[in-house]
Order: C-alpha cells, then sequence, then structure tokens
C-alpha cells in the first residue's frame, strides 16, 4: 500500500486460522491501522490481494463484511445517535434482507424476519452485557461500554475473522481485564481474531501468536515468548527488555499519537 | 365575513406541497451533504410526466378516477429517473470533488433540465393546460376542492409512509447509519451507493406527488414553475432544519401559513396598506426564514441530528 511516494505496508503476508488470537503488534506509524484498512477495503492496495476462506475479496468494504470480517475501530466510531438495540442491528444488515415491496407492504415475512433479527441482537447484547441498556442513545454510554458496543456491532455481521483496533485504548486495568475475557468468550465461538494493540501485558496474555509491524514491513511472527526474546523487536520497538510492570501506564498516551501518524500516512 | 380559518386551510395546503418538494432535498443533504439545486426541476419533470400521461397515452375523457392514479405513477417514473439519473450521472462522479463543484454542477442541471423541456415537450415554451380537479366542497366557512382533498391525503400517506420507513425497515436504519457515518456503516454492510440511490429517488417520487397535486389545483404547469417552488420548499427545508425529515414537513408547514397570512392580512396593519397582496408573499416568506436563522441557526427541529436521514 503506497500513498504517493510512502509506501506504508510492504509486502505483509499474514494468516489467522479459526479459533486463533493472533496479535499485530508494532512501533506509531508502523501501519497497523493501515493494513487493516487494506484488509477491509477502506484503502485499495497498490499490490496484492486480500483472500478470505480461499476467495480474493474485492476492496469493496459493504463486501468484504458479507464475507465474513468484520472490525473495530481505533477511535469510536459508533451511530451516536441511535440507540445500542439500533447500532447492532445496523450491525446485522447483511445477515438480514429484506425486499423495498414487502418492508412497505409489512407482510409476516417481515415482521419474523424484523423479530428474529431484533432477537439475535438483544443475544448479543447479552453476552457483551449491555442488554439493560438498550434503548440508550449510544452517545450517552460510558467510554468502556462503548467500546464493548462497538464488539457487539461488528460480531452482529457474523463474522470469521474480527479485527480489534486497539481494543482498550484508554481503559483502566479492570476494564482491559473484561475485554480480555471477552475476547477469549469470541474466540470460544469459534471466531479468528486478529488485534492491534499497545499494551503488551494485554497481547502476550491473550494472542497465540503475535506478528510484529516495523515501518511497514514484518519483522518476526511466533509465539509470545518467540517475540519477546527476539532482539530486533526489542531494539525496534519497545526499546528496551520488556518487563510488565511500569509501562501499563504507557498505551494511553501511545494511543492518542498514533492519530497523528495516521494523518502523516495518508 | 370571518376568512380566517379560509386562509389557514389555504397556507396549511401550500405548506403541504412545500413539504413534499423540502423531503427530497432535506434527504440528500442529510446522507450526501449536498444541496440538490436541480429538485425543483425533478419536481417541474414530474408534472410533465404526469401530463404526458393524461394528454398523449390515456383515451380521452378518461374519469378521473382512473386518471389521477396513473398520471401519479407516470410523474413518479419520469421524477425518479431524473433524479436517480441525476445522480449516477452528474453527482456520483464528483463525491470527492470539492463542495462547490456538485453545486454548480446542480445549477447547470437546473437549467439544462429546464430548457430540455422547454425546447422538446411540445407547447411547453407556454405554460400548459393540466386537468384540474374543481369539485369544491364547503365545510363551515372554508372552502376546499377536490385537488385539495387529494394534496392533504397524499402528503399524510407520504410523510407518515416515510417516518415508518426510517424509523422501524432495514433500509431505513441503514439510511440513519449512512447519514451519520458512511465510511463505517460500509463497514457494517451497507451499500452506500445503493442507499443514496434510494433517498434521490424517494426525494423523487414526493415531488412528482408533489406536482400532480400543483396541476390538478392550479390547472397549469410550465417548464419554470420548478424555480419558485424548489426555493420556497429549499426554503422550507433550512427553515425546518436541513438533513431531518420531520423538520422539512413543519418547515414546508410553517412557510406555506406564514405566507398565506401575511399576504391577507399585512395590509390590514395601519400604515403597511401597501405591503399585502400575493405581490409580497415572497417577501414575507424570506423574510422569516431570516428571521428563523437568526435566531435558531439549525432550524426549527435543528437539534435532532438523529433523525437525519
Amino acid at each position: 500500500m503506497r500513498f504517493g511516494g510512502l509506501t506504508a505496508v510492504r509486502s505483509v503476508d499474514f494468516t489467522v486460522n479459526a479459533g486463533e488470537i493472533v496479535g499485530l503488534i508494532g512501533p506509531n506509524g508502523a501501519g497497523k491501522t493501515t493494513f487493516f484498512n487494506c484488509l477491509t477495503g477502506l484503502y485499495v492496495p497498490t499490490e496484492g490481494t486480500v483472500s478470505y476462506q480461499g476467495t480474493v475479496l474485492p476492496p469493496k468494504p459493504h463486501l468484504v463484511t458479507k464475507a465474513g470480517i468484520a472490525r473495530t475501530f481505533q477511535n469510536i466510531r459508533l451511530f451516536a445517535n441511535m440507540t445500542v438495540l439500533e447500532n447492532v442491528l445496523v450491525g446485522r444488515h447483511t445477515r438480514t434482507k429484506e425486499g423495498l415491496w414487502s418492508a412497505l407492504l409489512r407482510g409476516p415475512g417481515f415482521k419474523r424476519a424484523e423479530k428474529a433479527s431484533e432477537e439475535r441482537a438483544m443475544e448479543l447484547l447479552e453476552f457483551i452485557g449491555l442488554a439493560h441498556k438498550r434503548d440508550h442513545l449510544a452517545r450517552n454510554l460510558p467510554y468502556g461500554e462503548q467500546r464493548k458496543l462497538e464488539i457487539a456491532r461488528a460480531l452482529a455481521s457474523e463474522p470469521g475473522l474480527l479485527l480489534l483496533d486497539e481494543p482498550t485504548a484508554g481503559m483502566n486495568p479492570q476494564e482491559t481485564r473484561a475485554t480480555e475475557e471477552l475476547v477469549f468468550a469470541i474466540r470460544d465461538k469459534g471466531i479468528a481474531v486478529l488485534v492491534i494493540e499497545h499494551d503488551m501485558r494485554f497481547i502476550f496474555n491473550l494472542c497465540d501468536r503475535v506478528a510484529v509491524l516495523v515501518q511497514g514491513e514484518k519483522l518476526v511472527e511466533g509465539t509470545s515468548d518467540v517475540v519477546q526474546a527476539d532482539e530486533r523487536v526489542v531494539a525496534a520497538y519497545l526499546g528496551e527488555p520488556f518487563e510488565p510492570t511500569p509501562e501499563d501506564t504507557q498505551p494511553a498516551a501511545e494511543a492518542e499519537s498514533t492519530t497523528s501518524t495516521k494523518g502523516e500516512a495518508q | 365575513m370571518n376568512t380566517l380559518p379560509q386562509q389557514l386551510a389555504n397556507g396549511l395546503l401550500l405548506g403541504s406541497m412545500y413539504g413534499l418538494i423540502a423531503i427530497g432535498y432535506t434527504m440528500v443533504y442529510g446522507i450526501v451533504q449536498l444541496i440538490n439545486f436541480a429538485h425543483g426541476e425533478i419536481f417541474m419533470t414530474g408534472a410533465f410526466g404526469a401530463l404526458t400521461v393524461y394528454a398523449y397515452i390515456l383515451p380521452d375523457g378518461t374519469s378521473m378516477v382512473v386518471a389521477v392514479p396513473l398520471m401519479l405513477i407516470g410523474g413518479g417514473i419520469v421524477s425518479v429517473l431524473v433524479a436517480v439519473g441525476a445522480e449516477r450521472f452528474a453527482y456520483r462522479p464528483l463525491r470527492q470533488a470539492p463542495r462547490l463543484a456538485p453545486l454548480i454542477t446542480a445549477i447547470g442541471l437546473s437549467l439544462a433540465l429546464q430548457e430540455v423541456v422547454r425546447n422538446f415537450y411540445p407547447g411547453a415554451d407556454k405554460d400548459r393546460s393540466f386537468p384540474s380537479l374543481d369539485g369544491s366542497h364547503d365545510i363551515g366557512s372554508v372552502t376546499i376542492t377536490d385537488a385539495d382533498i387529494f394534496l392533504v391525503v397524499a402528503a399524510i400517506v407520504c410523510m407518515s409512509g416515510l417516518a415508518w420507513f426510517v424509523r422501524k425497515s432495514r433500509t431505513g436504519r441503514a439510511m440513519q447509519a449512512t447519514a451519520q457515518d458512511p465510511d463505517t456503516s460500509q463497514l457494517m454492510g451497507i451499500d452506500t451507493n445503493r442507499i443514496i440511490v434510494i433517498a434521490f429517488a424517494i426525494g423523487g417520487f414526493f415531488a412528482a406527488v408533489a406536482a400532480v397535486s400543483y396541476g390538478l389545483k392550479y390547472g397549469n404547469i410550465g417548464y419554470r414553475m420548478g424555480f419558485l417552488m424548489g426555493l420556497k420548499a429549499f426554503t422550507a427545508a433550512v427553515m425546518g432544519g436541513i438533513g431531518n425529515i420531520y423538520g422539512a414537513m413543519l418547515g414546508g408547514v410553517v412557510l406555506g401559513v406564514a405566507e398565506t397570512l401575511a399576504s391577507a392580512y399585512i395590509n390590514h396593519i395601519p400604515g403597511m396598506q401597501q405591503l399585502g397582496g400575493s405581490g409580497w408573499a415572497n417577501v414575507w416568506a424570506f423574510c422569516l426564514l431570516i428571521l428563523v436563522l437568526l435566531f435558531r441557526p439549525q432550524g426549527l427541529l435543528g437539534e435532532r441530528v438523529a433523525d437525519r436521514a
């Protein structure tokens, strides 16, 4: 993926298998979010393809979602003026069908489909623990719950692969742990998860495999131990040997600065 | 004799017509932030579409009960085709262009449509007569015609249908989502191009309904009819809070009533004898717009961003 003369992501080969949690880490500006944007069709890759379950995906976001890839965003992008339930229902768009006429005439089939869809949405809200807030406007939810709702909305499209872009950015340790459990629960549903995160403890606890992206290229990929032991990673990304003690406070600050990196990439 | 009830009724009727057209401005603006200045001409082509059905397709002497629905369909088809065609060939290629480009395109398209109708539609260089529905009914001191009844019924059916569609149906939800955040909506699996086409089509159809009402009420149509009606409807949309469908209807009614009452009564105020009459109606309409925008720049219902769609 190139933006003018700047190559943001170059030859990143990547496979995520079903029921697996894979982490994607890298310093700010490494191209992690750009990589996600390529996967989901927001950017058209200059070269290369994205394939899902053996078929090459067209670079059209709505078709990518239909194929079974869903994502959340680094900065929350809920439909702020819709209710919690409506947000999830929008997420179900590709999994529901409705002809213009059946909607206008409100036939029995339409009502049944609508009801089934709502039930499914409520199940998801129960899964993430927001069922009691179904009629609240999304913008009135506390920050942590907005993040959860984003995940629920992504799950609503019944994906096979879920992309999480910094799901714990700005969360306190307690919320981070809750998110960890949520991601495990999602994995247990048989969904493959690819997660970008700056919180190293979170990543190394969670992921079966971790890949490191540096300046748009994949440096290493392997289990937590392999990645943590790799000196190039330490040099490029951590700067010093990883110690899971005081760095926990860093992610919030780093998350802020990635926004400016994105601007630079464009 | 007390003329107030009659004037109020006239205002409401005019206002419903403005409101129906205003929907087209407001839906398109809500979704693509484009002011479709050619919408007045979409209204005008709808009237000519309906006239075509009546004058060239139906046999002479067809009863109006049969003719009106068919004219509605004919006008609707023409307006929707023009609206969707404008989106596809004029606005979509400019979606990423600076905001001024589509605006200028809209104005150009508006002139082009007027000239096409004037030059190619038989007899359209002058006003053409349109079949009117003028059977009248007296309700108390108010007299209304069949055309008025048609307009009121059509406006109520269209508006309540649209309100339901946007709030409750899957496509309506997708429209709200697209209005709030098109990129995210795409990632939710919504084909935003399709949603935009639907918004243009609904606006076009509503314009055609207004156009048929206009013809039935006034008995003639012309290639320039879209200009002032479009401008007024745009005013109504802005006054109600552009992007908000309820605002468009409210703005239309407020504008219609204010305009009618002002032209009927303002000359009774001492010292303003010269300022009454229909010649001044537009002046008062736009004065009202300026006043509303001074005190509520977002329009009457502008804060309810939730319903922009």
